[in-house]
């Protein structure tokens, strides 16, 4: 009873990793630059608003770049998130209710 | 992952219960060991205080991450290396399955194959006559999110044998994966949301003549082979190529019944004004395809032959306080049938002029939303609405040309409201097999 028959596999592999893995990232985010993205979902940006406090005042981050996205179903604009990203040692964003 | 590919660190904060997800979408960008923190879910009904403490208790966590991040994402890095062949398109694998039907029923919905339903074995054969040599086998069509996985022609029609298609079906989903996969459809939010939205594909023109998609009664209903089966493939496509596994990527908090099949026509002979596709820029000739982000439908059942009244019934349906289409500033859909269709244009009304008056008649005003809610629109809407107050009246899309009229069913006095997801647009394209 073990007769089989082959088939063909219907999922699609996941993709293929072509992006580059994270940089060395400082042991300590002192003096560093932070990007936060807002993914306006309710409470983060209250969130965002103690973490960005919170980096400077005891992680001594240098600066903190927010970005809040016009809608958490909406990936935020790629030429923000560029900016943000090549300026930034670290970028937090939020995902969830 | 435009982070990582900035050099930047990316670190994910999810609520506990989305935290799969998280993982799962940095896995298919090829991050898997980027960190994620988790914050117990529901976050959004925090207290300040509360919020407070969580920030708190994070900071640790964020600089502890960032510290040791390094290592992981390099790890991770190399561990999710490609399984495409360099430069091109995954192959798709043989696999055995047991030729008994009731195990391999079972061994498919242990793989996560199928819809929970008996799939047909996609052999090579059945495969190979499905293509029936009108494309290149890995001929890639589009990538699909959330998963990004290949959707190359071969695949497409695997799954389309799979879901019981036939081959003339399969220019159909090739229109359809392209239709699904362009920007303006969302498919990213679309396949991963909490809210139950599916796909609802309409087909056009002479294909669906052709196929005998059902355009008439019981058209969103079970019983005709193209509608099921061309729906279901689409569904199977999304799962198995989009990589949206409920409960995994598809984070529907209930679904719906349309995430099986939701697949019908458009009536011709019935039908008062140019049908949708002529609407969209094609010629009436031309074989057609429009994709929409349904999350339901809502029947409309009123025996008035009254165009005035059965304007109102129908826009005082479209309009609810719990509508993605007015918080996002949406594109509802309407389904007419050909006896409501008929009392419109028997009014003088064409397809425009309904549209407005339902636009307008729709309007709701801004203070029946929740405050919540009333803030989310507010910001969705600001371009529209810079002062939003209780008294602003919302209509449920940007323009009356928002409003998606089709004519479909068959007699009787009902027509469909299919609200949508609202931050996605329906489009189209034309159906056609390489010269």
């Amino acid at each position: 009873m073990s007769q089989t028959i082959e088939v063909l596999d219907p999922v699609a592999p996941a993709r293929a990793d072509t992006a580059p893995t994270a940089r060395a990232a400082a042991r300590s985010l002192r003096g560093a630059t932070v990007g936060i993205i807002d993914n306006s979902k309710p409470n983060f940006s209250l969130l965002a608003d103690d973490l960005e406090r919170l980096l400077i005042e005891q992680q001594g981050v240098a600066r903190v770049l927010r970005h809040r996205k016009s809608s958490a179903s909406i990936g935020a604009d790629a030429q923000v998130l560029a900016a943000i990203a090549s300026e930034s040692a670290l970028v937090i964003s939020g995902s969830g209710d | 992952m435009s982070a990582a590919s900035h050099g930047a660190l990316g670190l994910t904060l999810c609520s506990s219960a989305f935290a799969g997800l998280g993982r799962a979408q940095l896995k298919a960008l090829g991050q898997p060991g980027l960190p994620i923190l988790e914050i117990e879910h529901p976050f959004g009904g925090r207290s300040r205080d509360e919020v407070r403490a969580i920030a708190h208790t994070l900071i640790a966590q964020i600089a502890a991450a960032a510290s040791t991040a390094t290592a992981g994402a390099s790890a991770a890095g190399t561990s999710a290396t490609s399984t495409s062949a360099a430069g091109g398109v995954e192959a798709v694998r043989a696999i055995a399955l047991p030729s008994d039907a009731q195990a391999a029923h079972i061994e498919c919905v242990r793989r996560r194959w199928s819809d929970g339903l008996p799939v047909i074995a996609p052999t090579p054969e059945r495969v190979e006559a499905m293509i029936a040599a009108r494309w290149p086998r890995d001929q890639l069509i589009a990538t699909l999110a959330p998963g990004f996985g290949e959707a190359t022609i071969e695949r497409i029609a695997t799954n389309a044998v799979l879901a019981g298609c036939e081959p003339a079906h399969l220019p159909v989903l090739v229109a359809a994966v392209e239709a699904v996969a362009d920007s303006s459809f969302n498919l990213q939010a679309v396949q991963s949301t909490t809210n139950p939205v599916t796909t609802w594909l309409i087909v056009h023109g002479p294909v669906a003549r052709a196929l005998g998609v059902n355009s008439g009664a019981n058209c969103l209903g079970q019983g005709n082979l193209a509608n099921a089966a061309l729906g279901r493939a689409l569904r199977l496509i999304l799962q198995n190529i989009g990589r949206a596994w409920p409960g995994e990527m598809d984070r529907a908090t209930h679904g719906q019944p349309g995430k099986f099949a939701f697949c019908c026509g458009e009536v011709e002979i019935d039908h008062p004004w140019q049908p949708l596709h002529v609407e969209r820029g094609f010629a009436l000739a031309d074989s057609a395809v429009t994709v929409i982000g349904a999350s339901g439908t809502l029947n409309m059942n009123t025996h008035t032959k009254d165009a005035d009244q059965l304007l109102d019934c129908i826009a005082h349906s479209m309009a609810f306080p719990g509508s993605n289409d007015y918080h996002y500033c949406g594109e509802p859909w309407l389904i007419l049938s050909p006896e409501h269709a008929a009392v419109l244009a028997g009014a003088g009304l064409n397809r425009q002029q309904v549209q407005q008056q339902l636009w307008s008649r729709s309007m709701m005003t801004a203070g029946e939303f929740t405050h919540a809610d009333f803030l989310r629109t507010a910001s969705m809407r600001a371009a529209e609405f810079p002062q939003l107050t209780p008294q602003t009246r919302i209509p449920p899309s940007r323009t009356p040309a928002d409003i998606g009229i089709v004519v479909a069913g068959g007699p009787g006095t009902h027509s469909v409201h299919v609200p949508t997801f609202g931050e996605t647009r329906a489009v189209s394209r034309r159906v056609g097999v390489p010269a």
